[in-house]
């Protein structure tokens, strides 16, 4: 009985740890697919909260070029699939080397470092961009 | 295939998975003498495991793989290790119990001390200091002197000199620019780093000597900028292995029994031939958990646990805990590459480099690929210091993989 079980498990366990060690090289996988565009150069938006932690797809880092918006639609530069984000959320515009940050009314606004945004401010290096639990930083070494 | 989605709880349920079912295999195989730790152990391990695996990703925003996968081969280990003697499986329950928590003591005292890299001249002087203590108060114990004894417990202080060695380089190559005005400031840390090489070998623990010169080899050719020192350490090294042949009998029985471990059958070369001889008797998927013979292998839950597990749970186990410690190093150069502070960068660079190192040393010696000098695979061996400052090590690690220069413009 216990030979016949033994023989059957090694089996199993061969399995176990294989299928262990391949879903963390493609968790890695996609962990350094995420971060290809840092390469970039610029100004980018860098995920504070860890990747995992959020249950909807999600870069690390996102590049922000000449401007970028965020929102639930498909049709944003980052679509993030919370119900706590609104279809438009925010959007960021370059003008003139400077970055300004812009909330489109969405439902549960955005924050930065701490504070509800009501019209279009400027984003420093270092600043907080907070939507629902999300929290983005701004970098920016450029400036 | 790698793209699809995949939730980053499924390598910790699969964890979860292997431990149960070997739990439930050991259970059956004890079940006409029982005794009372298989339910302990069980419960302690999948406990110890998730409890802290959780507890984890809860404070560290850094890495979250490379404690997964020491969980991994401890748990392998561990198993293992209780299948062969179970006394010694409860004690060795104890010893990670005691591991995880010295991994979060060093995982919050690197990242909440500030100022470690200034104390280079008090590393130095602890490691002289724990290498006078062994030379006082060691014992011999299979030709090395490398044991000592308080309070009743076995203790290895060159377990943890590898780590301060670590600690001497990060903080030396940290102030690197201060201590190129001192003159020779390279040939001193030389001359330091192989004052404890020496040390090592007349302690006859040449395993350890060979680590503390790799981790001090590799990160010089990082960061020496000196390039002419390289090429000498690395002449210093070929000219140190002659030397050491032709002085010490025990080094040329090592190189002897490597080379015709068959020759030496009844005597020397017993502990390779037992090894081979298991890893072909297990064959690709093994005998099956507790169908083997481990008894027949000297030291089985020590040095030659590899073979033990060969033999019962296949070379594919074997390969998957190789590509374990593959994973856990290329984690570790990950770190280092990500980490943006010199010291963190080095002190990651060091750590990555004893696993990968260690683990090659003994699982190269159990497999004849090279001379066996007996150190501890890192978490799967049953021993007590090493098991300390393997999770020591890990803890700097983790602590290293999170973004120092970011935190404290947050603080």
């Amino acid at each position: 009985m216990f030979n016949i079980l033994s023989l059957l498990f090694k089996y199993i366990f061969i399995i176990i740890i294989y299928m262990f060690i391949f879903s963390i090289i493609r968790l890695i996988y996609l962990d350094i697919k995420g971060m290809n565009n840092t390469a970039l150069g610029g100004a980018y938006l860098k995920l504070v909260n860890r990747k995992d932690s959020i249950p909807f797809k999600i870069n690390e880092y996102y590049s922000i070029g000449e401007g970028l918006t965020l929102g639930r639609r498909g049709d944003n530069d980052i679509v993030i699939k919370d119900p706590y984000v609104s279809k438009d959320h925010f959007q960021i515009v370059k003008d003139e080397d400077e970055y300004f940050l812009e909330d489109l009314n969405s439902a549960n606004g955005t924050y930065l470092n701490g504070e509800r945004i009501q019209d279009v401010v400027p984003l420093k290096d270092g600043d907080r961009i907070r939507v629902g639990n999300i929290d983005f930083l701004f970098v920016n070494k450029g400036m | 295939m790698l793209d699809t989605n995949i939730r980053p709880s499924t390598p910790r349920r699969l964890l979860f998975l292997y431990e149960i079912l070997a739990l439930i295999l050991l259970f059956i195989y004890q079940k006409d003498n029982l005794d009372q730790y298989i339910i302990g152990i069980g419960i302690g391990l999948i406990l110890l495991v998730h409890i802290s695996n959780y507890l984890l990703l809860k404070i560290s925003k850094g890495d979250n793989y490379i404690f997964l996968i020491a969980t991994m081969l401890m748990s392998i280990g561990l198993i293992m290790i209780y299948r062969i003697d179970s006394q010694a499986g409860v004690r060795q329950l104890m010893w990670l119990a005691l591991g995880i928590f010295f991994f979060y003591i060093s995982y919050f005292l690197v990242r909440y001390l500030k100022g470690l890299n200034r104390l280079i001249y008090i590393y130095i002087g602890l490691a002289y200091f724990l290498f006078i203590l062994t030379f006082l108060l060691g014992k011999r114990t299979y030709g090395a002197i490398n044991w000592i004894r308080v309070f009743g417990v076995s203790f290895q202080p060159a377990e943890i000199t590898k780590l301060i060695l670590i600690f001497i380089l990060a903080s030396f190559y940290y102030q690197y620019e201060n201590f190129k005005e001192m003159k020779y400031s390279s040939y001193i840390l030389m001359a330091i780093a192989y004052s404890f090489i020496g040390l090592l070998f007349l302690q006859r623990d040449l395993g350890m000597a060979v680590i503390f010169y790799a981790i001090f080899l590799a990160i010089q050719f990082i960061y020496e900028e000196d390039r002419k020192l390289i090429l000498l350490n690395i002449g210093l090294a070929v000219l140190g292995a002659i030397i050491a042949y032709q002085a010490f009998s025990h080094v040329r029985i090592r190189v002897a029994t490597w080379i015709d471990p068959w020759q030496y059958i009844d005597d020397k070369g017993y502990q390779i031939t037992q090894s081979l001889f298991a890893i072909a008797e297990g064959g690709f998927f093994g005998k099956g958990l507790g169908l083997g013979h481990p008894h027949f292998i000297p030291l089985a839950y020590n040095d030659f646990i590899f073979s033990a597990i060969c033999e019962e749970l296949g070379v594919f186990t074997g390969m998957g805990i190789i590509m374990l410690f593959l994973l856990l190093v290329y984690r570790g150069f990950k770190i280092a590459l990500g980490q943006s502070n010199l010291f963190y960068r080095i002190l990651a660079l060091g750590i990555s480099t004893l696993f990968g190192v260690q683990s090659f040393i003994i699982l190269g010696g159990v497999l004849k690929v090279i001379p066996l000098t007996g150190i501890t695979l890192p978490f799967v061996a049953y021993g007590g210091t090493s098991i300390l400052s393997s999770f020591i090590a890990l803890g700097i690690l983790q602590a290293a993989s999170e973004d120092f220069e970011w935190r404290m413009s947050d603080d």
